[in-house]
């Protein structure tokens, strides 16, 4: 039986109890999400006490599944207003399925605003706020590294910690999880999170797993069977087999760039002319030039491994990856095409504990008003720096895209329900901007990644300049990714298993052979309906409409380059993508 | 005719110049090539790829112009 552990804020209590009954099939992002759609009301203020900050490892979580070792982070979020569900990879969540827990809630507020504690789970479930008060202002590296020394040396643990600028209540901070090194490179990185946690005068969470074993399976011999199955699609796959591992994630900079849809100086353009610096090919050269690590994973069980640490020029861990999405945001968005400029930027990001994805998209729209120009980095560190100042201009940037745009008079702010869109234009490929428009989450590739069928011809092709069949695509790759999010799978075993039929069957066997119970398709799939619908009515009851699920106008109206694209998705096809909400409520019983 | 050929990720080494880098390289070849004809031409292995011309796919039946810009990646994936 699984438990929750609930983390009381204001009394400084810690209770477990078991997991009710009604979500025995949950794990994950349905987990998450179904907490806060039940015990957060839709108006709570973000940052106060009403608000809860749910940590939970999916259904296959603290099992030997490859690449079944992600964490779901659930709030309201204070940037986006909405049931957020940010995923993180990291060593946490193997750690809390080891030891049975479900979900750690963490709720409430402490009286005394100024304290910082740091939560102690150890191996045994016994667990403990500690006030840690002299860690406040510390960055999530010094912060790493005094919970090491305050460790037993032989204990294995993993950390889940608190930047300055969740501390300081950001709208675009984020929360870090240690990774197998223990650097605190993982990141529950969306929607503020981080000041959900700095609301709660929480710095740390430390979780020991030391001495731990993987949770038993009900078939042992049926799950090794479906995961050879499963592990052999992981490997066999040439993106997840070869792609993946060799280059990481930034593999795509090129391809997205060919593709007329890597966001340029602030959506201005869909092709970089620097793009070679910064692509992931170029990055596999120079790490390995000075000695870095081109292929590890992020968590353990992971068979994909395309995690990699940049190296300074002195041969010097500076940051992870940089990934995909962060190498873009931070470098082509901001019209900057040196990847040490651009790690430097990435590694104070995860330091303060910032969403690069936001921080890049709201320098790139700093820039765009003209306060500092286009490509100079020295400029955007200073002005990323500034964000745990306190100052005025600190304030906009560390909220994010929006705030920022709003402030300084910016026309073209790419975001949708406050969140900036991540690394590619949705005029060119508009199955990705569907994603965007209609996801619970706010602007999010991963909450549908329409990428796959549109532009790297896996799980088919559907035209990226055409606005035909994109929101099927969509919708269906959401519906998925809320079953995927709920089993704790990282995204990337996507890829395989929409190409490889025996994959997706894997992993219904999979979780039927760990749970006892018999799941098909159809309960796969059911599971991500739930999810998008406990967050899709949270989102209403918060005030959400359908003109919340649009991009913004200049997507529609102002053609990119070098295709000349608009977006031309119609509203009521962005209006179908969540049709089947109302018969998955009715099933579950809620309104 | 002059086809400006580009090469990605572990397809790069294929450039007839031998040299490294992701850069296009200005190739000639007799008009009306194929994007197939390219690829048996280049000597790309035969596995999975996807190609752009003038920045959208094409299939590998596809017939070639004067001046188009080919980029040849094979499969790959992130985010």
């Amino acid at each position: 039986m699984r438990e929750i552990m609930r983390v009381n804020m204001s009394d400084l209590s810690i209770k477990t109890e078991p997991l009710p009954a009604g979500w025995a099939r949950y794990g994950g992002r349905v987990l998450t999400s179904a907490i806060i759609f039940t015990e957060v009301p839709a108006d709570a203020d973000p940052l106060g006490a009403d608000n809860k900050l749910v940590f939970a490892p999916g259904l296959l979580g603290g099992t030997n599944t490859p690449n079944g070792g992600r964490l779901s982070v659930g709030a309201k979020s204070p940037l986006t207003g909405g049931l957020k569900e940010s995923n993180s990879g990291g060593q946490a969540a193997h750690a809390f399925g080891k030891m049975g827990l479900a979900a750690v809630i963490v709720e409430g507020k402490p009286a005394d605003s100024s304290a910082a504690y740091m939560l102690v789970i150890e191996a045994d479930k016994s667990a403990r706020l500690e006030r840690v008060d002299a860690w406040k202002g510390m960055g999530n590296y010094a912060v790493a590294e005094a919970i090491k020394a305050i460790r037993p040396a032989d204990d294995h643990f993993s950390t889940i910690t608190n930047g300055p600028a969740g501390e300081m209540g950001l709208k675009a901070s984020g929360i870090a999880v240690s990774d197998m090194k223990g650097y605190p490179n993982r990141f529950a990185g969306r929607g503020g999170l981080g000041a959900v946690m700095g609301s709660k005068g929480l710095k740390a969470i430390v979780v020991s797993d030391k001495g731990l074993k993987n949770v038993e399976h009900a078939d042992k011999e049926a799950f090794q069977a479906a995961m050879k199955v499963f592990a052999n699609a992981l490997t066999s796959h040439p993106v997840s087999g070869q792609g993946l591992p060799t280059y990481g994630t930034n593999v795509l900079a090129n391809i997205i760039n060919e593709a007329g849809g890597y966001p340029t100086r602030n959506f201005s353009d869909g092709r970089f002319e620097g793009v070679e610096g910064i692509s992931g090919e170029k990055q596999r050269e120079v790490t390995l030039e000075r000695g870095g690590n081109v292929k590890h994973g992020c968590h353990t069980g992971c068979v994909i491994q395309c995690s990699r640490y940049w190296f300074d020029k002195d041969g010097h861990y500076k940051t992870k990856g940089p990934e995909y999405e962060s190498a873009w945001s931070l470098g082509a968005d901001c019209g900057i095409s040196d990847m040490d400029v651009v790690a430097e930027l990435d590694y104070t990001c995860g330091d303060l504990g910032l969403d690069t994805i936001e921080m890049g998209a709201t320098l790139a729209v700093y820039m765009d008003s003209g306060a500092i120009a286009f490509g100079d980095g020295d400029a955007a560190l200073a002005t990323l720096k500034e964000t745990v100042t306190g100052s005025e201009l600190g304030r906009a940037i560390g909220d994010g895209a929006e705030a920022t745009g709003v402030k300084y008079g910016v026309a073209h702010i790419p975001v949708v329900k406050h969140q900036a869109l991540p690394a590619y234009d949705p005029r060119p490929i508009q199955g990705i901007g569907v994603t965007y428009a209609t996801s619970t989450q706010g602007a999010d590739h991963t909450a549908g990644y329409a990428i796959t069928a549109n532009v790297l011809a896996v799980g088919g092709t559907v035209d990226p300049l055409k606005s035909e069949g994109q929101a099927a695509l969509s919708q269906g790759l959401q519906i998925a990714t809320g079953m995927l999010d709920a089993m704790g799978f990282c995204i990337f075993v996507a890829f395989p298993v929409l190409d490889i039929p025996e994959a997706f069957g894997a992993i219904a066997d999979m979780v039927s052979a760990h749970t006892g119970e018999t799941w098909d398709a159809d309960a796969l799939m059911a599971i991500g309906k739930e999810a998008l619908t406990y967050e899709r009515l949270f989102n209403q009851h918060a005030g959400f409409t359908a003109a919340d699920d649009r991009l913004p106008a200049f997507f529609k109206e102002v053609p990119l380059p070098p295709h000349n694209a608009v977006f031309t998705v119609t509203d009521a096809e962005l209006d179908s993508v969540f049709d089947f909400v109302p018969e998955t409520a009715a099933g579950l019983g809620i309104s | 005719m002059i086809v400006d050929v580009a090469l990605f990720a572990s397809l790069a080494s294929f450039q007839p110049d031998g040299l490294p880098g992701r850069h296009s390289r200005p190739l000639e070849f007799p008009e009306g090539f194929l994007i197939s004809q390219v690829i048996a031409a280049l000597a790309l292995p035969d596995e999975p790829r996807v190609i752009f011309v003038n920045g959208r796919h094409a299939e590998e039946s596809a017939v070639l112009r004067d001046g188009d810009r080919l980029a040849i990646f094979p499969p790959v994936g992130g985010g």
